[in-house]
């Protein structure tokens, strides 16, 4: 079956679409032209595509298409309440709900804020218990504001969810985002002054849910990359196996494996290229007890950048874009990579659809 | 009646619209009535920051802002500031 890579960049949405053994790929586009996609995935149940788009003009904006990304239906009314005395700045990331809510949607955003839609993305509504959450006066922006840019639903129950903002943390639901437990013991916050473990704050890059066993989370973060087999009750810190850096972003799963995963470390935060003048992507297959480098067909020299929104997977593959405008496909866990597109304006976000 | 001119960003999430004639006594009532009004004001109806408005070429940033009064003929623009990258 052939693919296609949802690449939301700086300049609109293109949509690049591959052959059915995913060797070759074409690119359509851009779409939404003018606004800056961070996000765009399309929702497995009904095969609708949505948008978090934004523009430093005209706000933040959740967006949906039925067809293919022809037309656009932007929703109506997204914005905070006046009593929260915060103002949306930007939508993150877009997460098709539970299975068994067709109409559900959830919509992360800065200031640190989550969204719900139940009627397929007409209207959303704020997640008050996040909003008025205790610990808020705690959390700081990052370089990209306090984004809430990971939000994981267990496929096995739809009340249970995990989601991450940077610089606040992971936090836990078990009763469908009615409250939030911040989830971040044994994840290092080094760069405050000093408690270096502290209750929130801080800075996931980005956290997955492993679909097949929804008890083992993974996270890329500011300060580690790291595994729970606990529903993030406790972390375990993997970046000393193998890894070049413990700095980085992008990070991808395999279904089928809930002990692989995949990486690409950057030098670290005051220089956030790919180390060693080459874009790596490591590979664990072993849980993070060790990390291999695989980057057959990968360019070098580079100093590429790979953004939080930056890689994805899918059954067959996993695809990641960088900032220079490339994007990068491999459909044998990373033994070998196809640069499927190039030359596009600067990538924030890759989904395979 | 009032006529609205919007950028062409803007004009492209009301299907290609860029002008729209409306019954408005004030600046900020030809603006809520428009299919784009998020895109100008924010959730707490106030102009965003770098949307700038123009009645018969005066920003109503100098003026009364969103209260500004139309004239029955009055031609309001919309014009982005020059930002961005």
């Amino acid at each position: 079956m052939g693919a296609v890579v949802l690449v939301g960049t700086k300049k609109g949405l293109f949509l690049v679409r591959g052959n059915d053994d995913r060797t070759t790929w074409e690119v359509e586009g851009p779409q939404l032209k003018g606004w800056q996609v961070f996000h765009a995935v399309r929702d497995p149940r009904d095969g609708t595509l949505h948008a978090a788009a934004n523009n430093w003009v005209y706000g933040a904006t959740a967006q949906r298409s039925t067809d293919e990304g022809e037309t656009w239906e932007r929703s109506e009314g997204l914005g905070l309440p006046e009593d929260s005395e915060l103002k949306l700045t930007e939508a993150w990331h877009v997460e098709p709900g539970h299975a068994s809510e067709p109409d559900t949607i959830f919509l992360g955003g800065a200031p640190g804020v989550l969204f719900r839609t139940d009627d397929g993305g007409t209207t959303w509504e704020p997640n008050r218990a996040l909003l008025e959450h205790p610990t808020r006066e705690r959390w700081q922006p990052g370089a990209g504001g306090l984004c809430c840019h990971s939000i994981q639903i267990d496929p096995t129950d739809a009340k249970r969810m995990v989601i991450a903002i940077s610089a606040a943390g992971a936090f836990v639901s078990e009763d469908g985002g009615e409250s939030w437990t911040s989830r971040n013991t044994g994840v290092a916050a080094d760069f405050m002054p000093d408690d270096k473990y502290p209750e929130v704050g801080q800075c996931v890059h980005k956290l997955l849910l492993h679909p097949a066993n929804p008890e083992r989370f993974w996270q890329q973060n500011h300060c580690g990359v790291y595994r729970s087999d606990d529903r993030a009750e406790t972390w375990e810190r993997l970046d000393g196996n193998g890894l070049p850096s413990d700095f980085g972003f992008g990070l991808a799963l395999d279904p089928a494996d809930p002990d692989a995963a995949w990486v690409v470390p950057e030098e670290g935060a005051e220089n956030r290229v790919t180390p060693n003048a080459q874009l790596g992507v490591y590979r664990t297959r072993d849980a993070g007890a060790s990390w291999q480098l695989v980057a057959d067909g990968l360019p070098s020299p580079a100093w590429a950048g790979v953004l939080r929104e930056g890689m994805a997977y899918d059954d067959r593959s996993i695809a990641f874009g960088t900032q220079s405008g490339s994007i990068f496909v491999t459909s044998d866990g990373g033994e070998s990579w196809i640069e499927a597109a190039s030359q596009l304006p600067p990538v924030l976000s890759v989904e395979l659809a | 009646m009032a006529v609205v001119l919007v950028p062409s960003l803007v004009a492209a999430q009301a299907s290609g619209k860029k002008r729209f004639e409306v019954d408005a006594g004030t600046v900020g009532e030809a603006l809520r009535g428009l299919p784009v009004s998020d895109l100008l004001l924010d959730e707490r109806g106030e102009l965003r920051r770098l949307v700038n408005v123009y009645v018969d070429g005066v920003d109503v940033r100098e003026s009364d802002g969103l209260d500004t009064k139309l004239a029955p003929e009055a031609e309001v623009r919309v014009i982005a500031a020059i930002a961005g990258g």
